[in-house]
């Protein structure tokens, strides 16, 4: 007897994803997936007017602001917990516009949900946002009945809910994104969500795609390095391969070391990043 | 058709534009057709003290706009006039009892109409339309308005001071699928709307036989300069007016290339001309309009963020994305029971080739909307009011195609005017 299937494909956050559901769960359970990733696509995106952008605008005026708006609000405080676990190597105010600038100099007041800053400086989620999206779809999967589910946001960001279909935990394998057929690390996942970040590969010479800001002196990241985190949420799964990618040897190894198996990052440096072709196509 | 069957029909197209148009946000959106469907979904079952159209310029569409009144409930054919016998003959079929003119004046002065119907050459709208007023009878007339910006302008001041309706046949805006694509642009079904690729393309010289008792001028007067702007007044109005209505927005400067390509055979208008109407916020509508290749035929592709809408062939796509390929595998993987580690996170790659997918449709059919476009232009000569908001989008769009056609000829980009008459 087959398991029966369902799968929702679409472009959200800039990227396609897609929902795949195994089993039981309502009629309506990927359209309420689909309507929180592209709510949290509403409320954190900077390339149109949203929370965000308003939320931006004032503090780059020198305002204290109030957070009405509940995505926002949740992501923040997911963030100021995702900026604690990676030592503040994941910052969504590192911009090289304001040289040294980060989410240190933001006052957050939880319980009020008000955000002042100390010196102008102006948030982007970046890859963070997709896991947090990821994090909202599997709870509304969740809530709909859904206990078998695998959610990924542009093969980067995956998120799963129980076990395999087939019983054990998802086993994803990352490739090598300097060399083809060449495999980094296997990994099992059950309940959880995998980021993978990289300066290396095709998808990296995106014109679109924004450099990687060290927070700690506010340089572009140019060493060639993939990293893979796992975590319970997206969100920290994401904050935490972006740590890894911007993390001095010392930190790295802190980082590494705290949940080796949860944890990787690759040197890549002595790969050459293949490029052949690219004109032609576009990246994921 | 019986007339039961025909009622049937009827219903079920009013329906239609009933449901099209019963959305958030349509009574604005198209708020022409909200009253003239309301107005036929309760009219009378027989003609009742019809409104007495009198039609000038019985060719083709006048001629097809004869057949369509009939059809409605609430205006009658009572008088036909042509300058040109044998296209008056040919009308008598199809209004046998209506009193036939070879002079409008003459139409005019016997009195006996409510409102003249006008359906010849572009350059003779506005003082057919003119004279009409002046006869204290209202307009319903076919775009292109006239040959000149200044005369559409003129026909609204004329209809103003007379204190009569003006009307312009624009039966898109009266289209169940169009009224339905514009219910979910606005829903926001396709997203963001950035860009309108409109076109007509067609593969035959435009050209009409003459008869041994006419003259080219007069047959082929959509090839005469003096005459028409060619496809721009002819086909592109149409187009124009849709993208106005679903970019809500008149066009803030136009640029365009026209050129005589194909049909070098004498004629003075282009038989290829490509425009882009720029609009608010980096919004465009690219227009192209050719007679030499016909595979694209005539169409409005909508392009949202989402999706897009293709009025024309009824149909609404969502942007789908390319499969994850190993996602795809680790699905069918499943469905036999089978479990491989999934490779993921490597960089994907596909060529941007167009996609295909078939889409949902808008519905699609033999419409009736010209009758309806008769049916409200009835029922505001009786209320004396005009429907509301049409006027505006006929001007805009008969406006839009003039502003295209100074672009092209002074070859120069030429931004909206500042001149037009308030409505
Ligand atoms: N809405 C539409 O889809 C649509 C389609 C076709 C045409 N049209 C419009 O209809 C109008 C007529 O187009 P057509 O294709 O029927 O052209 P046509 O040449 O077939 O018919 C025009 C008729 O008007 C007559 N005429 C010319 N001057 C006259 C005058 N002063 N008095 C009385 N009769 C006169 C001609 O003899 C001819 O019979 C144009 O404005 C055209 O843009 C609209």
């Amino acid at each position: 007897m087959g398991i029966a299937a369902r799968v929702e494909r679409f472009v959200a956050m800039g990227t396609r994803i897609e929902l795949h559901v195994f089993g039981v769960g309502s009629e309506d359970a990927l359209v309420a997936a689909r309507r929180a990733i592209e709510g949290v696509d509403d409320a954190l995106t900077i390339h149109r007017p949203s929370p965000t952008t308003a939320l931006n605008d004032e503090l780059l005026a020198g305002h204290s602001v109030a957070i009405d708006d509940p995505v926002l609000a949740e992501a923040l405080i997911a963030i100021d917990a995702a900026h604690a676990l990676t030592e503040g190597l994941f910052d969504p105010a590192a911009d090289r516009r304001f040289a040294g600038a980060g989410w240190g100099d933001l006052v957050f007041d939880r319980s009020s949900a008000r955000i002042a800053a100390t010196r102008p400086l102006a948030l982007d989620f970046g890859g963070f946002g997709k896991g947090f999206a990821l994090d909202r779809a599997c709870a509304a999967l969740r809530d709909a009945g859904v206990v078998c589910a695998c959610l990924s946001a542009g093969e980067s960001s995956i998120a799963v809910i129980g076990e395999h279909p087939l019983g054990g935990g998802w086993p994803f394998a990352i490739p090598d994104p300097s060399r083809t057929d060449a495999v980094l690390v296997e990994v099992e996942l059950v309940d959880e969500a995998l980021s993978i970040s990289t300066t290396v590969g095709a998808g990296t010479q995106a014109p679109e795609r924004a450099a990687m800001i060290r927070p700690t002196d506010g340089g572009i990241v140019t060493a060639a390095r993939c990293t893979v985190a796992i975590d319970r949420t997206g969100g920290a799964a994401e904050a935490m391969s972006t740590a890894l990618l911007v993390a001095d040897a010392a930190r790295a190894r802190r980082l590494l070391d705290a949940a080796p198996a949860q944890r990787f990052l690759y040197d890549l440096s002595k790969a050459a990043a293949r490029t052949d072709d690219t004109a032609r196509m576009q990246a994921a | 058709m019986t007339d039961k069957d025909f009622n049937l029909s009827r219903r079920s197209f009013i329906d239609r534009v009933l449901t099209a148009t019963a959305g958030a946000g349509m009574a604005t959106a198209a708020p022409w057709a909200v009253s003239a469907a309301s107005a036929a979904a309760g009219a009378e079952p027989v003609k009742s003290n019809p409104v007495r159209l009198g039609v000038i310029g019985t060719g083709d569409r006048g001629r097809a706009l004869i057949q369509n009144i009939a059809k409605s409930r609430n205006c009658t054919v009572v008088a036909i006039c042509d300058s040109y016998a044998p296209n008056l003959v040919k009308a008598q079929q199809w209004a046998p009892t209506a009193r036939r003119f070879a002079d409008h004046r003459e139409m005019l002065d016997a009195r006996g109409i409510d409102a003249v119907v006008i359906a010849t050459p572009l350059d003779t709208h506005a003082k057919l339309c003119f004279d009409a007023f002046d006869a204290g009878l209202h307009v319903w007339c076919e775009k292109a308005m006239a040959r000149t910006i200044a005369d559409c302008g003129a026909m609204i001041t004329h209809a103003k001071a007379a204190g009569k309706i003006l009307q312009i046949g624009h039966q898109r805006m009266f289209h169940p699928t169009y009224l339905n694509a514009l219910k979910r642009a606005r829903a926001g079904e396709i997203g963001t709307l950035t860009q309108i690729r409109a076109s007509w393309h067609r593969n035959n010289a435009w050209r009409r036989a003459v008869p041994a008792d006419a003259n080219d001028r007069q047959i082929n007067w959509r090839l005469y300069r003096d005459r028409s702007a060619g496809l721009m007044t002819e086909l592109a109005t149409h187009q124009l007016q849709v993208g106005n209505w679903f970019l809500d927005a008149v066009p803030t400067r136009v640029i365009g290339s026209g050129s005589i390509c194909f049909w070098k055979d004498g004629r003075e208008v282009y038989d290829h001309v490509a425009l882009i109407y720029e609009y608010s916020g980096g919004r465009k509508l690219i227009y192209t309009s050719l007679l030499n290749n016909a595979r694209y035929g005539c169409e409005e592709q909508i392009q949202g963020s989402k999706g897009t809408i293709e009025p024309e062939l009824g149909r609404i796509y969502q942007e789908v994305p390319a499969k994850v390929l190993a996602l795809q595998r680790m699905h069918k993987d499943v469905a036999r029971g089978h479990k491989r580690t999934v490779p993921i996170g490597g960089a994907t790659w596909f060529p941007e080739l167009p996609v295909t997918t078939p889409g949902e449709s808008l519905g699609w059919g033999e419409y009736d909307e010209t009758m309806l476009q008769f049916e409200g232009f009835g029922e505001a000569v009786r209320a004396g009011k005009p429907l509301p908001g049409l006027l505006r989008q006929a001007y805009q769009a008969s406006v839009a195609s003039l502003l295209g056609e100074q672009a092209m000829d002074q070859n120069q980009a030429m931004t909206w005017p500042t001149n037009l008459v308030a409505i």
